[in-house]
């Protein structure tokens, strides 16, 4: 009979509640876009960081040659701790000189890793693929200028007695030191220098939270104590702060849609319960206590707020891609778990907004009766 | 010799600096059918709730069944309500929205546990088995006062209340909830009656006359006649 009763009082108060239903489902609607773009602008905005290369620099202490690292020793501690998905890349930096006798900075790297570890380089020409490609080099758009040099052209460098020549790949736009430096494969430059198994850094880009990058090189420091590893904290931080910016402003917006939706609800139910004063001294009469009568109608209010939850998550979903397509200019996906989310927060809502049916209870049956 | 169902003893309602009722004292045997006479304001009403337990005395007794309505809390009145009495209104008072059979089955779903085929029968004993879905909206005020005897009588009630039952009926329908009366005082039910129509009035087997709250006489109407 429960049951019964609840479909005939959604049934015989529709159009009251249709207006406290369109209340619920907008807010439903506001706020499971709102956090389907929370979410995915999370994970997009986690990639675009990611994008920005390394986030952790492992270096030797101390100064020149004792600054360097075993690259043996470093590689294999890296592997060990990293989590799953860092990238890591080695880094060597001499002085060689040109066959004019010009000083110019070579980095030995893994090229192959530049694409990962250094992706705002635009190349101009090809990049160099292989790590064993001991032939090929970039160079960047300040040397190239400096020594006249295109993709294809032959470099000559010296390190001491030692010679090496180089094929230009092509050339580094980077925005900063880069454009001054030449990189070829790390074990070309180690051949050159005779720094075999000897490097200055590791770059590595490490995913994860801010704090989760921290106890990753927290844990490096442990285990290479005569090695300086660090979180490069204007990307790291940034972008914890960013995101911590933004689930504020959606904590905020939820909050404040909620509390409107409240009020809204609020606002016909009072209505509703002023309309229902006889139903309830009737019911009264008849011997329902109170308690059982404002299950009757609470629950009404729940599966309100359940369908507009449901509804609203549907409105949502098609708000998220509306707003990811024309507002930002990207693919965003409703998420599944924002369903039950929005479903909670509305009947929460809507249960909020039934505060006027406590008023039911003050109802003097005798009073009603006699049609006052 | 029957047995005793309602002992008003001294009962008083005081609201404000009106007393609708002044001492009323009266007894009523189980079985009997009460008409309840006198002007408006002349405590009629205010007894009936009193006795319902939609109200509280203000001091003296009202023993209905062996219990005093007046010793009752909230939950004990609701309860009360539920089991020990049955309503009729002049204004029908019926869930808009519930059907025919619904608005009786509410009863039974305040009382204990619903029954639908029992409701669809004491439907059917007012002459309302074809008219179980309709809505009050689409029903005529006889057959609206006829729901709710039925309802009245589905949790089988000791006592029977009903506030000016002819109230607002035509000739026609008055005379059916009338015949209706008259049956369930054939089959022993115990009928207090609220009622301005003397002819009405006469058909109970006591009249109680009120007036300003007091009791003013009690009429045994075969005496009368």
């Amino acid at each position: 009979m429960f049951g019964r009763l609840l479909w005939q009082l959604l049934r015989g108060n529709r159009g009251r509640l249709a207006v406290a239903l369109v209340a619920i489902v907008g807010g439903g609607a506001v706020i499971s876009a709102m956090f389907n773009m929370e979410i995915d602008v999370r994970k997009k905005l986690t990639q675009e960081f990611r994008s920005l290369g390394a986030n952790v620099v492992l270096s030797g202490q101390g100064a020149g040659d004792q600054a360097l690292m075993r690259e043996s020793a470093a590689e294999g501690v890296v592997e060990r701790l990293q989590p799953q998905g860092t990238i890591a890349s080695p880094f060597l930096y001499v002085v060689a000189r040109t066959a004019t006798n010009q000083p110019v900075v070579l980095a030995g790297t893994w090229l192959d890793r530049a694409p990962a570890i250094t992706p705002w380089w635009q190349i101009q020409g090809e990049a160099v693929l292989a790590r064993d490609d001991i032939s090929h080099c970039l160079v960047g758009k300040n040397v190239a200028r400096q020594f006249a040099l295109a993709p294809g052209s032959d470099l000559e460098l010296r390190y001491g007695d030692k010679v090496a020549h180089f094929s230009v790949s092509g050339i580094i736009t980077a925005g900063d030191d880069e454009d001054d430096q030449v990189f070829a494969n790390l074990a070309a430059v180690q051949n050159l220098s005779g720094l075999t198994d000897r490097i200055a850094m590791i770059q590595l880009r490490v995913p994860g939270s801010p704090a989760a990058i921290q106890s990753f090189a927290s844990q490096l420091k442990i285990a290479l104590p005569d090695v300086d590893a660090r979180p490069i904290r204007q990307i790291s931080e940034t972008e914890g702060s960013l995101l911590a910016r933004i689930q504020l402003l959606m904590i905020t917006m939820a909050l404040l849609i909620l509390t409107l939706t409240g009020l809204c609800v609020l606002a016909t139910m009072a209505a509703l319960a002023m309309e229902r004063r006889a139903d309830v001294g009737l019911m009264k009469a008849l011997g329902g206590s109170i308690g059982r009568i404002v299950r009757l109608f609470l629950a009404e209010v729940a599966v309100l707020g359940a369908v507009g939850g449901v509804l609203g998550y549907i409105f949502g979903a098609a708000l998220t891609l509306w707003a990811g397509k024309r507002v930002f200019g990207v693919m965003i996906s409703p998420r599944l778990e924002v369903l039950p989310l929005t479903i909670a927060l509305m009947v929460g809502v809507a249960l909020a907004g039934a505060l006027p049916l406590r008023l039911l209870g003050k109802v003097k049956p005798a009073v009603i009766l006699r049609g006052e | 010799m029957m047995a005793r169902l309602v002992q008003v003893e001294g009962l008083t309602k005081v609201y404000g600096k009106v007393r609708a009722l002044d001492g009323v004292t009266f007894d009523v045997e189980a079985g009997e059918w009460i008409a309840m006479m006198g002007p408006s304001g002349s405590g009629k009403t205010t007894l009936i709730n009193i006795l319902g337990g939609l109200d509280t005395p203000t001091s003296g007794r009202a023993v209905v069944d062996g219990v005093d309505v007046a010793r009752f809390d909230e939950a004990g009145l609701t309860r009360y309500r539920a089991e020990k009495v049955g309503f009729v209104f002049q204004q029908f008072h019926l869930v808009p929205y519930l059907t025919a059979i619904e608005n009786v089955m509410l009863a039974q779903y305040f009382h204990s546990t619903t029954d639908e085929n029992e409701a669809k029968k004491a439907l059917e004993r007012v002459g309302l088995g074809d008219r179980l879905t309709h809505v009050p909206a689409q029903l005529s005020g006889g057959e609206q006062q006829r729901v709710a005897v039925a309802r009245s009588l589905i949790n089988h009630p000791k006592l029977l209340l009903a506030d000016e039952p002819t109230g607002n009926l035509d000739e026609t329908n008055e005379q059916i909830v009338i015949d209706l009366l008259r049956e369930l005082h054939v089959e022993g039910h115990t009928i207090l009656m609220v009622t301005h129509d003397p002819s009405i009035g006469r058909l109970a087997d006591r009249r109680i006359d009120l007036a300003h709250g007091r009791l003013q006489q009690i009429i045994t109407i075969s005496a009368e006649n």
